[in-house]
């Protein structure tokens, strides 16, 4: 047993309202620098849709991740020998048009226009050339129902959905969409970091997040090709490739990260898992169907006295460990069963994991009343409105069991709350149905507590990072603490 | 220290300097004499023999006779002063070579001098010197002369002594395609040029500008070889040196060919390359729409 620590994330779709707040706060503080205007280290994408960039996840187009070949884990993208041949011309490089030119709009032309018959108008440019544009494409032009059906329909998790599903799926009274934010997932087997030939990206033993050293980048872009979510962006300005750092300066000083911070719906959750690095490799080589509960079997119970053993002979130090079993996400990933990964047949194994949304009530219209289609209070899950194979594709490999498993948990806790708080439904059935979905009434409270009722220190629990031990391999701590901090760009002189 | 002892080490030095005066003069003089020789290969004897006839210049065979040494040796040292001073002998000589003027060489010491002139007295004695220049056949050119000549330039024809051909760097009017070399000159009237058979056979026997010296330095052209090489260009005579429209218009051709043809090779190689994603799903979706 390896024992590493990495600090994890839930978000928790059902309460995604779809805002952007979290993108803003992030192009606030990391992207608003010239050749970075088109990216989006958080984004958040409607699903069924397209995404950013545009069809992400069709892995034919991009090749980005890993596939098994003859039982051995391969980039699709690149190889060694690729490396050397494509050097100079990768061929699965997505282009700014598969993102979105970003745009501005030339507000001078509106401010300083002269007085006339007709309406001063500010016309876009491109944040890129600055010359006049057409704008075609955004990060979320799919948003709500804006691109439908051009992109919503090309969603690839549609993949497998019956033509009747998929009618289903976008008539007018019955159209669906969720929200679906997105980060850097900082995974455990990062086909970016393999990928990368000038050996510029990295882990960071302490807390595992994947980082872009940017004076080793040499700008060959091999990352962006290999990354799977597509969450390593070009800086066309600095010739380097820049990612989602998971603000690690705020968590080093013990906040959590921006989009994390501003989150309007409080859907995100942050905090350690302790998992068993010897055993990543055997896992991302396990059949699709497998990879779930391969994934979950790394994740090692903190509150075992062999785990903490072991995680104290690598070093780890004992508040790390106190602050995983404190962990929102362990609780989530592991003893919940509630978050699964997204697309962990791309077999990077990401450490962001998703609790798959409910679907809205389904309702339907009878001449002028609606009317619930369910004569139970919620919906039977196997007729959501969102078809379940659609969130097999996205969360389950396939394969739809786990997410089942996730909803029918949720539905039962919902039940088991309405009972309790309204009661119009008897308790009875809310039990059996909590017991049907494998949940004590225990676990359904604590669930609805951190579910709904959750605190800022519940919602992240952020372990100390000890930059002092992290710094020590490398220089004496106090003599780093003189050098470093906020300081003057340029210093003050005596005289006029 | 005693003052036998110093006598010793004094008189060491002045011993062992005699020792190695004594031993360069027992080789200088062969010494200078093949310096001069080498002297008289690189700098004379593509327009001079001793006793082999004249070339470009006059055969050098007792020309103490002809002139004094003083004379000789101003000429030798500065020809193009002593012709613009109107000395009547040599602007008989500049008349006989048909206006080519000795050409000065910078380094040309009076020494220098010396030593060549001494050469060329001692080669004059000889029955045969060994400046008689390179005994080329005066049989007339027939046509398989000219075909193997031109072969020889063209590379087709290995030299015996593996010279490299002299298409690598100069062209002749009329050659297929591309034409040859733009390095050297055009060799297309280099018979003209050389003022016929004689002086071009002899040049190429003993060629003396540099380039060709450290090219044919240790693969000398044969003299069967050379009589071929001769015979091809007083054949190519009769082409216009201007003429190259052809072979110009082909070059840019075929690279442009070429060029085509490497970037077809790049579109298969990476054929399956990333080429649009969303430009191609819009339009696409508005061909959909418009079909239905």
């Amino acid at each position: 047993m390896n024992v590493r620590s990495q600090i994890s994330m839930v978000f928790h779709l059902d309460k995604c309202i779809g805002c952007h707040t979290c993108s803003i706060a992030c192009k606030n503080i990391w992207t608003d620098r010239k050749g970075t205007e088109y990216m989006w280290w958080n984004n958040v994408e409607t699903k069924p849709g397209t995404g950013f960039p545009t069809q992400w996840e069709n892995q034919e187009k991009y090749r980005g991740g890993w596939e098994l070949v003859n039982g051995k884990l391969q980039l699709k993208s690149t190889s060694k020998a690729k490396t050397l041949t494509n050097i100079f011309h990768n061929p699965s490089m997505p282009s700014m048009d598969d993102y979105y030119e970003p745009w501005t709009y030339k507000y001078d032309e509106l401010f300083n226009a002269p007085e006339g018959s007709d309406q001063p108008t500010a016309r876009p440019i491109s944040m890129v050339t600055g010359e006049y544009i057409n704008v075609e494409a955004g990060p979320n032009w799919d948003d709500d129902l804006g691109g439908s059906p051009v992109y919503a329909e090309s969603d690839p998790n549609l993949k497998g959905l019956t033509e009747e599903q998929r009618q289903q799926l976008f008539a007018i009274e019955r159209l669906v969409f969720f929200y679906f934010p997105r980060i850097c997932n900082h995974c455990l087997n990062p086909s970016c970091v393999a990928a990368c030939p000038s050996g510029a990206l990295y882990k960071r033993g302490e807390d595992g997040i994947v980082l872009i050293d940017q004076k080793r980048c040499r700008g060959w872009r091999a990352c962006v090709a290999a990354c799977p979510y597509k969450k390593t962006f070009y800086n066309w300005s600095t010739g380097k490739s820049e990612k989602c750092v998971l603000c690690y300066p705020r968590l080093e000083t013990g906040q959590a990260p921006a989009c994390f911070h501003s989150c309007v719906g409080r859907i995100r959750y942050l905090g350690v898992l302790l998992y068993d690095a010897d055993r990543i490799e055997e896992v991302a080589k396990l059949p699709n169907e497998q990879l779930i509960d391969g994934h979950r079997s790394l994740v090692l119970n903190p509150n075992d006295p062999a785990v903490i053993a072991a995680a104290r002979q690598n070093g780890i130090h004992d508040s790390v460990i106190e602050s995983a079993q404190q962990s929102p996400v362990y609780k989530f990933v592991k003893e919940w069963k509630l978050a699964l990964p997204p697309h962990i047949e791309f077999r990077t194994l990401p450490m962001l994991y998703y609790v798959p949304p409910m679907s809205p009530v389904m309702a339907q219209r009878e001449d002028d009343t609606v009317s619930s289609v369910s004569s139970e209070f919620f919906h039977d899950i196997e007729q959501s409105r969102v078809p379940l194979q659609f969130m097999a594709n996205l969360f389950g490999a396939g394969h739809q069991g786990k997410v089942v498993y996730a909803l029918k948990k949720q539905k039962a806790i919902r039940t088991y709350r309405r009972a309790k708080t309204v009661g119009d439904i008897t308790m009875d059935v809310a039990e059996r149905m909590l017991r049907e979905a494998d949940c004590t009434v225990e676990e359904a409270e604590a669930i609805y507590k951190l579910t709904s009722l959750c605190t800022f220190e519940e919602r992240f629990v952020i372990p100390p990072m000890h930059r002092e031990e992290a710094i020590e391999m490398m220089r004496e701590p106090s003599e780093h603490k003189t050098s470093v901090g906020f300081g003057f760009m340029d210093a003050p002189q005596r005289g006029l | 220290m005693t003052e036998t002892s110093e006598r010793v080490l004094l008189q060491r030095p002045l011993r062992t300097a005699a020792t190695v005066l004594a031993l360069i003069a027992l080789f200088a003089v062969p010494l200078w004499g093949q310096e001069a020789a080498t002297d008289f290969k690189q700098n004379c004897m593509s327009c001079h023999t001793v006793g082999g006839g004249r070339l470009t210049g006059p055969d050098l065979k007792n020309v103490a006779q002809r002139r004094d040494r003083g004379w000789l040796t101003t000429f030798i040292q500065d020809p193009k002063s002593v012709i613009d001073a109107s000395d009547a002998y040599a602007q008989e000589l500049v008349k006989s070579s048909r206006g080519v003027v000795m050409p000065t060489l910078p380094a040309m010491t009076k020494a220098r001098v010396e030593a060549l002139l001494t050469l060329i007295d001692a080669e004059s004695k000889l029955e045969k010197s060994q400046f008689a220049g390179v005994q080329i056949s005066e049989r007339p050119f027939t046509p398989r002369d000219v075909e193997i000549g031109q072969g020889i330039f063209m590379g087709t024809i290995a030299t015996k002594n593996g010279g490299p051909s002299c298409m690598s760097c100069h062209t002749v009017q009329g050659i297929k395609l591309f034409g040859g070399g733009t390095l050297a000159p055009d060799l297309t009237t280099v018979f003209e040029r050389y003022q016929g058979r004689k002086t071009l056979s002899t040049w190429l026997s003993a060629p003396a500008t540099p380039t060709m010296q450290s090219a044919f330095k240790k693969q000398a052209l044969e003299g069967e070889e050379i009589l071929a090489l001769v015979a091809y260009f007083q054949s190519t005579l009769a082409r216009n040196p201007e003429d190259v429209s052809a072979e110009r218009l082909n070059f840019i051709l075929v690279g442009l060919a070429g060029a085509l043809l490497v970037m077809g090779l790049f579109d298969v190689i990476w054929n399956k390359r990333l080429r649009t994603v969303r430009r191609a799903l819009v339009q696409e979706r508005k061909l959909e729409t418009v079909n239905e």
